[in-house]
């Protein structure tokens, strides 16, 4: 039976450096495999949907404005996401992406939220479609 | 003459409890005379959700059903529907399967320690633990992806693959959690004020684990010899086994050695599957549509058996998932092993079966006027119907 | 003393207001040790100010069935205890502000005020969290005074004297803590059950019982309470420095010795866990009140032996 079995522990403690990262004056460098915000490449995406049906947050739509002339836009739902990277599995063409570097996606504001993917045009010409949508196109 | 009880209430809030649980003790004096425990406050309906989804979105959400120990119940999910479908996961996903699993056991285990630590008062041994456990976690992210809720699973097989440089990572973060563990195994062990502390409370005889019907490492530290990886091997346990670990005195410092003694069955254990990992594919494709059968699978999570039951009606989504958690069968133990100790005993008791309130709500109690009542699935689906109606 | 030098002393320097400061600095300087003995940061400066400026600004939330008066009064008398007992101790090295024979005792006395109120708080609310720990504190109280008194107690038999001033006058010259080293012992740990650090924090568990008496306080009856208990730290650290580590002479070595053993209680805190209640007890009861009285015994058959 010892008594203050860690106190090799609390001298280390006292002389290194403490552990606790000054975040956000420090930030931990995020690995390549981390899961952030989504991308959508549109070069090859060909509009059959699996990315939304398999969703489990339901955070994906894809908007078929014209399937043969392959205008499609990607309406997508940040604070609706969790990051499974389902969506990046189930695409056969391997259209989405995720990016490692942007995983700090706080915002003030609702907008930042809805991010829609495509052809400048095509993105006016899904969003005047909805009425009642007033979000702003990126990308 | 009536005599009063004096009931002290832990939770739905108290400092204790990191999750809500409602547990009634009748003190008198210091010492517990009985105790009742009222469960359900975390219920959310996921095994409803699981039916009006298909089966890759009902992966995720069975993953959200506890984030400490999510890769163990998409691996049961996974594994399940894998049954059902009649495919197997190629070698190499189910290698990746098991080293996350054993992964993400190295960090319960780890968690467990802190917080039984912080519940007897000694915060040291909770923030270094907890320090030690933040290597554990960089690296599941470097494998996976995400530090909570890896998301590694998918139908069929895995999505991450392991590389040459995250085994270089993988394998020096595991060399110095083994040294750290070796440390801790002996303050465990040998520190006089916490062995006063966990030495000979909450002693759980083994004919008691046995009909109480305990899981886990709460039961092995009572001496029963149950490991479903070792009873029922899953993914590659059969090439690459754990040793049963087992310890005889059931009380508290039983339940910490048995815990950290595990830790080094994982490392091991990791260590052979990374210099022996099969090359090949990481998935196999798996029909969307899964025609009807049932099936069960089972899974050592870190706190016990993880129980899961699958029934398929021929489309994509499922007709009934049942989940048995392990922390409800270790939930009887507290209100048994209670009696007589003190109070001051009661969050280490609490903490000694590592309860995880989220895996565990699946039946709700209606209490109204005083009453209380216990409803059936078959009850609550009846009332639900004719309440939309 | 004349009435406005009394004032001064009372209000401001070095009691009141300057003793206040100091407090939050000492709780600084132990969460901030303890915190690098855990390895990580820890609060900056003036996290203690501005949790009691906080508490200050808040509602106080008088629960029901509780007696309105004694709950508004408790923190008040508490903190006055500990305010008035630094005026006896040799605070920042200068001689104490009201000195008297047998202002040790007085001293002992007013710091258990602030244990008593602490409990009677506990014991004055419905709450079941409060009453258990208001039972804690008062036990732990009986258990640890004895010793603690017993170890204050060999300095003045040595010295010849109950007054604080002369004790310390007569530490200066001899160093108790390596004539009387299981006396010392005592009342560090006695220390340390006074202002139930860890391991003796039973009455205050935080993951038993909430926050132990003071679980119904907030706003201003917490921070008083608080702020007291900043006090008695400086007080309790004063007089076993005083007693024990060769007198505080000047403010250079109050503030080296104060610090010194300061730094021993912070890595006694972090490296120990919780003790229960009935093991507190047993121990003090056990192997506190034994050490004392063998230390005692040693004294005063050394008197006899010498005289």
């Amino acid at each position: 039976m010892k008594l203050m079995t860690m106190w090799r522990d609390a001298l280390h403690g006292l002389t290194k450096k403490p552990v606790t990262q000054r975040y956000p004056f420090v930030r931990q460098e995020a690995p390549d495999q981390l899961r952030g915000h989504l991308v959508w490449n549109r070069e090859t995406c060909t509009g059959c949907g699996l990315c939304a049906k398999d969703c489990p947050a339901e955070a994906i739509e894809v908007i078929t404005l014209d399937k043969k002339a392959k205008r499609f836009v990607f309406r997508y739902h940040v604070d609706r996401c969790t990051f499974c990277a389902q969506c990046v599995e189930s695409c056969r063409q391997n259209c989405i992406s995720m990016l490692s570097d942007r995983w700090e996606l706080a915002a003030v504001d609702k907008e930042a939220f809805l991010v829609h993917y495509g052809d400048e045009a095509d993105v006016q010409a899904a969003l005047a479609g909805e009425p009642d949508s007033g979000a702003p196109a990126a990308e | 003459m009536a005599t009063e009880k004096f009931i002290i209430p832990i939770g739905p809030q108290h400092p204790a409890l990191k999750e809500p649980g409602h547990f009634e003790f009748d003190v008198d004096g210091e010492v517990v005379t009985a105790a009742s425990v009222r469960l359900g406050y975390v219920h959310r309906g996921i095994e409803k959700g699981a039916e009006t989804r298909n089966f890759v979105q009902a992966e995720y959400l069975v993953e959200r059903i506890c984030g400490i120990c999510s890769h163990v119940h998409a691996t049961a999910f996974c594994l399940g529907v894998e049954k059902l479908a009649g495919v197997e996961a190629p070698p190499r996903a189910q290698a990746i399967r098991q080293i996350v699993a054993e992964l993400e056991r190295i960090h319960s285990h780890m968690l467990w320690i802190g917080v039984a630590a912080h519940e007897a008062g000694f915060d040291t041994l909770f923030m270094y633990s907890w320090r030690d456990r933040e290597t554990v976690m960089n690296l599941l992210e470097g494998i996976t992806g995400n530090r909570v809720n890896y998301s590694a699973n998918v139908l069929g097989g895995v999505k991450c693959d392991i590389g040459p440089e995250q085994i270089d990572a993988i394998l020096a973060g595991l060399e110095f959690l083994e040294e750290r563990t070796r440390h801790y195994l002996d303050v465990v062990s040998n520190d006089a004020l916490f062995l006063r502390r966990t030495r000979g409370i909450g002693v759980m005889t083994r004919d008691e684990a046995e009909r109480l019907g305990v899981v886990g490492p709460t039961a092995r530290a009572s001496g029963v010899p149950r490991d479903i990886r070792i009873d029922a091997p899953y993914l590659l346990y059969k090439e690459f086994p754990v040793e049963l670990i087992v310890e005889e005195a059931g009380d508290l410092e039983a339940r910490f050695k048995v815990r950290v003694r595990e830790l080094f069955e994982s490392y091991r254990v990791i260590r052979a599957l990374l210099a022996n990992l099969p090359e090949g594919d990481l998935t196999t494709r798996i029909p969307r549509r899964i025609k009807p059968a049932e099936t069960i699978s089972r899974i050592e999570a870190p706190r016990g058996e993880l129980f899961y039951f699958i029934k398929s009606n021929g489309t994509d989504m499922a007709e009934r998932v049942k989940v048995r958690t392990p922390t409800l069968p270790n939930m009887a133990s507290v209100v048994v092993t209670a009696v007589g100790h003190q109070l001051a005993d009661m969050p280490m008791i609490l903490a000694g079966i590592d309860p995880c309130f989220s895996c565990n709500d699946r039946m709700t109690v209606v209490r109204r006027n005083g009453e209380r009542q216990s409803w059936t699935w078959e009850q609550l689906r009846q009332y639900g119907i004719e309440w939309y109606r | 003393m004349s009435t406005i030098t009394a004032l001064i002393a009372l209000l401001f320097f070095p009691g009141g207001l300057v003793i206040l400061l100091a407090g939050m600095a000492y709780e600084w300087a132990d969460r901030k040790l303890v915190a690098r003995f855990q390895n990580r940061i820890g609060p900056r400066w003036f996290q203690p100010l501005a949790d009691n400026l906080k508490l200050l600004a808040k509602e106080e939330v008088i629960p029901q069935g509780v007696h309105r008066g004694l709950f508004v009064a408790l923190p008040v008398i508490a903190l006055s205890g500990a305010l008035t007992a630094v005026l006896y101790v040799p605070v920042f090295g200068l001689a104490p502000s009201f000195s008297f024979a047998g202002d040790l005792i007085v001293t002992i006395y007013l710091l258990s005020l602030l244990t008593m109120c602490t409990g009677l708080a506990g014991a004055n609310t419905l709450n079941r969290f409060s009453l258990v720990g208001a039972t804690r504190t008062l036990t732990q109280m009986f258990s640890y005074e004895a010793p603690f008194l017993l170890a204050l107690l060999g300095p003045a038999l040595a010295a010849g004297s109950w007054q604080i001033s002369e004790i310390a006058a007569y530490a200066e010259d001899h160093w108790l803590v390596l004539a009387q080293p299981i006396g010392f012992i005592v009342a560090l740990i006695g220390l340390m059950g006074k202002l139930e650090l860890p391991p003796f924090d039973a009455p205050e568990a935080e993951t038993e019982i909430v926050a132990g008496p003071l679980t119904e306080y907030s706003g201003r009856g917490l921070a008083l309470f608080h702020l007291g208990k900043g006090v008695e730290l400086i007080v309790g650290l004063t007089l076993v420095s005083a007693l024990y580590l060769g007198g505080v002479a000047n403010p250079i070595a109050f503030f080296v010795k104060t610090l010194l053993l300061l730094v021993v209680l912070a890595g006694l805190q972090s490296l120990l866990a919780r003790l229960r209640i009935d093991q507190t007890v047993g121990l003090w009861w056990r192997y506190g009140a034994i050490l004392g009285l063998v230390q005692f015994l040693v004294l005063i058959a050394w008197e006899g032996l010498v005289a």
